[in-house]
């Protein structure tokens, strides 16, 4: 599928994958959250139709305002690629519904996932993932980039459009998985489950 | 624009040509025949390296950009090494960062998929502020074209030495793949073709292959260097990989330019090109720069008139400049006209066959000291706190090293990297090199980087098949340079007969000097790819294991760690090939019957550093050095030989090892304990905590 040759109506859902929307060169997705594509997707979000975003595509979901709150630069000034955990706080989204798992473990790799929102109680309604350690603390040493609340993931109210700085994707599959862990796919499963 | 031509060569043009060329020809003979271009030094040397062999499908004689294996399936993998030295000296974020683009680029020029890059970084001493400012922006430009174009980084080198201080390498590896019978030459057979440039050209990195092909002045040089776009790069790669069914032949536009790019293309045929129809960044360009310019992002592509249509199409979908500017001809004469008057008429001949130089090698005389009398523990501390040893997270961090989800074993995690390809198969690969051992014996030296990347590949139960070199030297006018640069190649080409990995592609980067002339290390680096056969090993440690040490520890301490710590002494390590042979098929075949936990290969820092790292994992160990087979009873050459053929294995099977060694020396040397980052040697127990702390955040630190 090429971007221009989209047609949503053909559509249940769409995901936002990760990468650098046109090199990301003015600010992580704005210059792809101005395209006529993204209309589109705003147009599949309004019908209540899944909307999903993936690093960049999380980044693109904010900058056209598809979701809340804005996603800064790391706190460190650095791209950063790291395997972490993640609490799962919200189980009312397309990907977390009926998920029998709180603490999941895939990769992130950005240089600009530092969550913010200017109302913190907002952002706590609408927070999905909190980076975690191993046992589901969040704390400050599990935020990798200085994220408000160490949010990792946030959804519109009604749960059909999500953005999450993780990568699913990547942990998927037991073979490219750091110890054969594939909760990434349980994530994915929720899609199933909408199906169903 | 400086030109670099000898008066030699000037006469050998003007003699040629039976004219005086225009300034415009100059530059043109000037970039053609530039070291960077033409391997004028190095070409007699590198007709020896071995090139063929059952996976070779496109190997170094074929000169074109990068060399290709099969792997099986109908698949093979594209392989390519270079480096942006001098650029990344200058401006080291752009330097660095377009080096992986013109990887890149390189491997969709043989119409593959670009699926994996290594960087091998080395600078001088941290504690200088400038090495820091270009280690800092050399990986921050790796990872903004790396990460922007998708293209994963799996793993690398970091090193440091100060005679790198002004003149840092930037060694840049990548990976494609195509199908075998898919692969789009660089060349072209027949006059009639269509010349198609894509991508704008601009004022950046004028004269860039001559500029690579002289010492660094210390003047201002900032225009040679080029400007980095990964957008730019990311609609090629796309774009050119939906035109490889179109197309007759690809050539990137690199090192040299479109004189370069047209001419080596042209191979022996003539071209006619319009200077007017190229596609400009910036107005009023005089012709002499369109010529030279090293503007990235940009493709040659040789195409038949008919499908030059279909050919732009797919570029101008994402509003990409693509225009006919010529055709190839019979006439062997390559012109480049301007408002329609010939700016360059040169025959191809001329241009073709630069002047070939074998210059006088002289031997270096080394320093070598006396065996110092120095505290144990002192030295192990300062052996594996040393910057060369400590964790370089802080660098692949930066980097999106499983963008593609291919990348099996990341970095940092093992002695190789290893990643899926698109048949299932997984290829293990690897970069090294080993300046300190090269400039105590160039010939040792190039046998053991090819052994060391064997052995690496086999730590993760893989066997290599092949391999690309960059050759990184002074001046080669200089006797004790070229002396290096021969003596490397020879040992290179002999151990890459020896394992069976022929040498499909390579680059070489003279003139590598310090503001004082004096050149660095000696710094040959090879990239060895190879397939696993059977099982891989994904490392784990666990208390109560077995260490086992598999092959010979000799007193050989020269060009070690150790020796560059306290100073020179001792023997040169030989390497004896067959020993690496040996122990990396009993190291592959333990992988295979489930014998081994963790495969750790001896090499830099010795036997104690393949040991810190199960210090690393929060574990201890305890070793009886009387158990550590050596030549000679001399505990610094037991703990900090570097010397070849040598792993340390984990297992829980010691006795398997003693039974299915063939010629190769096993012994049990210690235990993995559960008293963390405690290393008990004999009745003395070290506690390393510190050094621990010191190996995960020494980088951290430093850089900020």
């Amino acid at each position: 599928m090429k971007y221009k040759d989209f047609d949503p109506d053909k559509y249940k859902a769409v995901v936002l994958p990760g990468g650098f929307s046109f090199g990301d060169y003015l600010r992580a997705g704005s210059i792809a959250a101005s395209t006529e594509t993204m209309k589109k997707v705003k147009e599949m979000s309004n019908e209540g139709k899944v909307v999903i975003g993936i690093c960049n595509g999380f980044q693109i979901l904010v900058e056209s305002g598809l979701l809340e709150g804005a996603l800064l630069p790391n706190l460190s000034l650095r791209f950063i690629s790291k395997w972490v955990y993640l609490k799962v706080i919200r189980f009312d989204t397309v990907l977390t519904r009926g998920l029998n798992k709180t603490i999941i473990r895939m990769p992130i790799a950005h240089a600009e996932g530092r969550y913010y929102h200017k109302d913190v109680e907002r952002a706590k309604s609408l927070a999905v993932m909190q980076y975690s350690d191993e046992k589901g603390q969040v704390t400050p040493h599990a935020n990798p980039n200085g994220s408000l609340l160490n949010i990792a993931s946030i959804a519109n109210e009604e749960g059909n459009v999500i953005g999450m700085m993780p990568h699913p994707e990547r942990a998927s599959f037991k073979l490219t998985s750091i110890d054969g862990s594939t909760d990434g796919l349980l994530l994915f499963r929720g899609l199933r489950r909408l199906e169903n | 624009m400086k030109i670099n031509l000898s008066q030699y060569e000037m006469d050998l043009v003007r003699k040629g040509l039976g004219r005086e060329p225009n300034e415009a020809e100059w530059l043109t003979i000037d970039a053609l025949w530039s070291e960077h271009c033409a391997y004028k030094s190095s070409r007699v040397f590198l007709k020896s390296f071995p090139s063929t062999g059952e996976r070779v499908v496109m190997g170094i004689e074929d000169w074109q950009d990068a060399g290709a294996l099969d792997v099986g399936d109908g698949w093979a993998i594209v392989l390519k090494l270079e480096s942006h030295n001098h650029p990344s000296a200058i401006d080291p974020f752009n330097g660095a960062a377009t080096g992986v683009g013109g990887i890149i680029r390189d491997i969709i020029s043989k119409g593959a998929r670009p699926i994996a890059l290594l960087d091998m970084i080395r600078v001088g001493d941290l504690s200088k502020s400038r090495n820091r400012w270009l280690l800092k922006n050399i990986i921050a430009g790796i990872g903004f074209y790396g990460n922007s174009i998708g293209v994963p980084v799996v793993g690398g080198e970091l090193a440091f030495d100060s005679s790198y201080d002004d003149n840092p390498l930037v060694d840049v590896a990548g990976v494609g793949v195509v199908r075998r019978d898919r692969i789009i030459p660089s060349v072209v057979k027949e006059a009639g073709l269509k010349i198609v440039i894509v991508g704008l050209t601009g004022l950046d990195g004028l004269g860039g292959a001559s500029f690579a092909s002289r010492k660094l002045s210390g003047e201002d040089e900032i225009g040679a260097v080029q400007i980095a776009d990964p957008f730019a790069g990311k609609i090629v790669l796309d774009s050119t990989l939906a035109v490889v069914d179109k197309v007759e032949a690809i050539k990137d536009l690199g090192g040299g330019g479109l004189v370069v790019g047209v001419t080596e293309m042209a191979n022996g045929l003539g071209a006619v090109v319009e200077l007017d129809k190229i596609p400009l960044r910036v107005k009023d360009m005089k012709p002499e720069e369109i010529l030279v310019s090293e503007t990235q992002e940009r493709m040659l592509f040789a195409v038949k008139p008919e499908k030059v249509e279909e050919v732009c199409k797919e570029f101008e979908y994402y509003e990409y400049p693509c225009a006919v500017i010529g055709e190839f001809v019979k006439e062997p004469y390559i012109k480049f006209l301007y408002e329609g008057k010939e700016v360059v008429n040169l025959p191809s001949s001329l241009l073709l066959n630069p002047p070939r130089y074998i210059w006088n090698v002289k031997k270096p005389i080394r320093k070598v000291g006396e065996r110092p009398n120095i505290n144990l523990e002192d030295v192990i501390r300062k052996v594996v706190t040393h910057p060369d040893l400590v964790s370089k997270e802080w660098a692949y961090s930066q980097f999106d090293y499983e963008v593609g989800t291919s990348t099996v074993l990341k970095p940092g995690e093992a002695d190789s990297a290893l990643i899926e390809l698109p048949n299932g198969k997984l290829l293990a690969i690897k970069g090294d090199a080993n300046p300190d051992l090269c400039a105590e014996d160039p010939y040792e030296c190039g046998k053991s980087i090819v052994a060391e990347a064997y052995r690496n590949l086999a730590s993760v139960g893989a066997k290599g098949i092949g391999l690309v070199d960059h050759l990184q030297f002074g001046d080669p006018r200089k006797p004790e340079v070229y002396y290096y640069f021969v003596e490397a190649v020879r040992g290179i080409g002999e151990a890459a007969r020896f394992f069976s990995t022929p040498i499909v592609g390579g680059k070489v980067s003279f003139y590598n000097e310090n503001k004082e002339g004096k050149p660095i290390k000696p710094t040959p680096l090879v990239v060895m790819a190879g397939l696993v056969e059977g099982k891989f090993l994904r490392n784990k440690v666990f208390e109560g294991l077995d260490i086992v040490l598999i092959g010979l520890t000799r007193n050989e301490l020269r060009g070690s760690l150790l020796t560059k710590i306290f100073g020179s002494f001792g023997d040169v390590p030989k390497a004896r090939l067959n020993e690496d042979l040996l122990a990396s098929e009993l190291v592959i075949r333990a992988i295979n019957e489930d014998k081994a936990f963790l495969v750790k290969d001896v090499n830099r820092g010795g036997l104690i550093a393949s040991l810190f790292q199960i210090l690393i994992k929060d574990f201890g160990v305890s070793i009886s050095t009387k158990n550590i087979i050596s030549d000679e009873e001399d505990i610094l050459a037991k703990l900090f030989s570097e010397n070849g053929g040598r792993f340390i294995v984990l297992t829980n099977d010691a006795e398997w090892f003693m039974r299915s060694s063939k010629g190769i020396h096993v012994s049990v040397i210690g235990k993995v304990v559960k008293e963390s980052r405690r290393m008990r040697l004999d009745d003395t127990v070290i506690d390393l905590n510190k050094e621990v702390d010191q190996y995960y955040n020494f980088l951290y630190e430093v850089m900020g």
